[in-house]
């Protein structure tokens, strides 16, 4: 259990592939979705999606809700989409805004697009643990390295991020309560002074972040790390049928969604 | 060195050899350490004592590669630090004194397995190895444990574990459990009297206490080495303590005033002497 | 001031499955000008007891009494400058630019003149024996120096109690003592005092009476002499000593601190 938020630990099929697959079958999603055309294809894989995600076990309601900050901006996007578009015929008037059957017809591809992308991110995220997605990524970008790419060092930043995510909330907490106890109150004053009230939380936050990457360096060099080479890695990712599998079908569900 | 051929050979009976030494931090007026000559041989467990500033963090990094002299010369295992870290690391492991900022992996296995990762060791041995660490530390079962999760003393017990998956002979402490409650100090030092049989051990520590059963301790102050004495000649140097800032700990402080040795460490051994001198009286 | 807490009781996350009971039914008093030592294991609740003096943390059932008021009548920001807390390793909460600013940032909030917060602030600072780094970085300092510069940060507030948790851990024997002989001065200058601490041996050179606390209840209350001889296994090492003796050689007394305990065993014939 990590405390990320994202991640739904529970046991499926869907959690127990392979992050590498996970992660290319869904940019392999990403880009599918910006060629499908028709309604048909769209809703066939939005079909396939929902099939998923009733694989993954997660609680329908629980999924909706990590989908939830990302339906403002799918609103706000598609609304411009709608009012800016000149495509096709007139339908709506309202002073010198017009509203044309074309731009109709691109938001709601726009957003059936959105929908299914982030639904799909979130469906990445939710079944692959923070430390699988970084060993995923770190795999998939180290041919990179051979045009000097550092994959390496990004995956260890992620993995070391991780690590210190809980430990740098725990301390925020505390420098809260330190400065409380002083007198200090975060919830008063319109935003302005509250951003600014957050000084005496912030400073001493960052501070100390940087003590403790020094801290962390010093430890990592004596424990002779010097960067990629030469290391082998303790954690496992093991490809396997199931997973060549999994990414066979997304790819093929995606030509299908181009065909209809 | 009178004879140089002694402090580079490895296997040598000398673990660690330090031949006036000296290093100024950039910008700093005062040297923070000076002339410094010290010897470490093999299975020795030496403590390392003294005013904050003195010295002690500086020789430590001294002595892993992640500082460099200015002058004088350094051997530990046979190998230069400033010249050959990689190698010195190999032989040499250091516990630092923050148990949260030494941990660098989301797990606990995963962190133990990290110096064995920068080793290079092939996958299937660094499982038996993190395993064995781990057992050795006494923590069966927290495999999958996530680091803010553990307390202090835990979290000191998976560095340590991280260490001695590498297998080092020297283990040079860093005032380890000076940020530890009562439980979390009695942790490690159990461990590490398991330890002093295998391996040299350089303890730098506040705690008088821990040395007591010591060969020898190293007292430093303003960079230079101002003592190097017997926990019981030290121990009972009244002056010498005062000089350097040095407190002893309850139990030594009533043994020295009732005229009774000042190397018994526990309240029990205290107690037995006292009754002993008390029935013979 | 005299501060009690009745019946306290704490559970952190209630009603997920996280949910930790933290406090089951404390029940404690902070007499005038006494120095209350708290001691306890991890898990005992001792952190979680004193955050509560202050309204830090409010009790699930139970309630906290100042001076014979409920202190959740009491605004806020009166009951904690009247009730002052240092956190364990409070230096990780300095901010300023300067010493002075970090001190003063208490005092400002109350509202005091300008004036008034100088003077405070210097006051403070000479108190703790780092008056001449008023004008430094508080960043730049070394670890003995911030833990005084954040404990004046808290004393600036002019409180009735200063409760302090933890405030010896990390630092050197030396700066320990001399951080114990503030606590003393504290006392003698009409601050109650209560010291959370895992080392039983310097609260008992310190406490007038001490609390120790059990998986959230009050283990043992009363003198240090009482609390520690009723578990001899779980006291500081002079009490560990003199029980032993006393086991085999009776007439030894009770001595807590370091020199009690030297003169009782020095009257032993033949020590």
């Amino acid at each position: 259990m990590t405390s990320l938020g994202q991640f739904y630990p529970v046991d499926s099929p869907v959690h127990s592939l392979d992050p590498r697959a996970k992660i290319v079958a869904t940019a392999a999603l990403a880009v599918g979705l910006f060629l499908i055309d028709s309604t048909t294809g769209l809703l066939f894989v939005a079909a396939a999606l929902v099939a998923l995600v009733a694989a993954s076990r997660i609680p329908v309601r629980t999924f909706l809700r990590l989908l939830r900050p990302v339906l403002f901006i799918v609103a706000l996007t598609v609304t411009f989409q709608i009012l800016f578009s000149r495509e096709g015929s007139v339908v709506l008037e309202w002073g010198f805004l017009e509203v044309h059957s074309g731009g109709l017809r691109l938001g709601f591809f726009l957003a059936l697009r959105i929908f299914l992308l982030v639904s799909a991110a979130g469906l990445l995220t939710a079944t692959t643990a923070p430390v699988a997605l970084a060993d995923g990524i770190e795999d998939l970008l180290s041919p990179l390295k051979r045009v000097r790419f550092p994959a390496h060092e990004v995956a260890m930043m992620m993995t070391i991020a991780l690590r210190f995510i809980p430990t740098l909330g725990d301390e925020a907490e505390k420098i809260r309560g330190a400065q409380a106890a002083r007198g200090a109150d975060f919830s008063e004053g319109g935003p302005v002074r509250r951003a600014r009230s957050l000084i005496p939380v912030l400073v001493p936050l960052t501070v100390g972040a940087f003590r403790r990457a020094d801290e962390l360096a010093e430890a990592m060099e004596s424990r002779g790390y010097r960067g990629g080479e030469g290391r082998t890695r303790y954690r496992e990712l093991r490809f396997r049928k199931r997973d060549a599998l999994a990414i066979a079908v997304s790819v093929l569900v995606l030509l299908v969604g181009v065909m209809l | 060195m009178d004879n140089p051929g002694i402090g580079t050979r490895p296997g040598g009976s000398l673990a660690v050899c330090c031949e006036r030494v000296s290093f100024s931090y950039p910008g700093s007026e005062r040297p923070a350490l000076s002339e410094i000559s010290l010897e470490l041989r093999r299975g020795e467990y030496v403590g390392v004592v003294g005013p904050n500033g003195g010295g002690k963090s500086t020789l430590v990094r001294l002595l892993n590669g992640l500082l460099r002299p200015d002058s004088g010369l350094i051997r530990v295992a046979g190998h230069d630090p400033a010249t050959e870290p990689f190698e010195v690391r190999r032989h040499l492991g250091v516990l630092f004194q923050n148990p949260e900022n030494g941990l660098v992996a989301p797990f606990v296995e995963d962190d133990v397995a990290f110096g064995l990762e920068n080793l290079g060791v092939p996958r299937e041995e660094m499982r038996e190895r993190v395993a064995g660490a781990i057992r050795a530390v006494g923590l069966e079962g927290y495999e999958r444990r996530e680091p803010h999760t553990l307390s202090g003393g835990e979290k000191q017990r998976v560095a340590l574990a991280g260490l001695l998956a590498v297998e080092p002979e020297i283990l040079v402490l860093d005032e380890p459990t000076s940020m530890l409650d009562a439980a979390g100090r009695g942790e490690i030092l159990g461990r590490l009297e398991a330890l002093r049989a295998q391996k040299t051990i350089l303890h730098v520590t506040h705690h008088l206490e821990e040395l007591i059963h010591a060969d020898r301790i190293l007292v430093f102050n303003g960079g230079e080495l101002v003592a190097n004495e017997s926990p019981e000649r030290l121990f009972s140097d009244a002056g010498l303590l005062r000089e350097n800032r040095l407190v002893l700990p309850v139990v030594p402080r009533l043994a020295l005033g009732l005229g009774l040795p000042a190397t018994l460490g526990t309240p029990e051994d205290l107690a037995e002497a006292i009754l002993a001198g008390a029935r013979a009286g | 001031m005299r501060l009690e807490l009745r019946d306290v009781h704490h559970v952190y996350a209630r009603g997920t499955p996280f949910q930790v009971e933290a406090l089951r039914g404390v029940s404690l008093v902070v007499e005038q000008g006494e120095v209350l030592g708290i001691v306890g294991g991890t898990g005992s609740g001792k952190s979680t007891l004193v955050r509560h003096m202050n309204l830090l943390l409010a009790p699930t059932s139970g309630e906290v009494i100042v001076d014979g008021v409920d202190a959740t009548t009491l605004g806020k920001s009166g009951l904690r400058r009247r009730v002052g807390l240092v956190f364990q390793f409070p230096e990780a909460a300095l901010f300023a630019p300067t010493v002075e600013e970090d001190v003063a940032f208490a005092p400002r909030r109350l509202g005091l003149e300008e004036a008034e917060v100088r003077e405070r602030v210097s006051e403070t600072l000479r108190s703790l024996g780092v008056g001449d780094l008023a004008g430094r970085s508080p960043f730049a300092l070394s670890g003995g120096e911030k833990r005084r510069v954040a404990i004046a940060g808290v004393l600036a507030m002019g409180p009735e109690v200063l409760v302090l948790d933890e405030p010896t851990a990390g630092l050197d024997p030396a700066s320990r003592e001399e951080l114990l002989a503030l606590i003393r001065n504290l006392r003698e200058a009409g601050v109650s005092v209560v010291l959370v601490s895992h080392d039983l041996d310097e609260v008992a050179e310190v406490a007038d009476r001490v609390c120790a606390l059990q998986e959230g209840k009050v283990r043992a209350v009363g003198t240090p002499a009482e609390v520690f001889y009723s578990d001899p296994a779980q006291a500081p090492a002079t009490v560990r000593v003199a029980s032993l003796v006393n086991a085999s050689r009776p007439g030894i007394g009770e001595p807590v601190r370091l020199d009690e305990t030297l003169g009782a065993l020095r009257a032993l014939p033949g020590v």
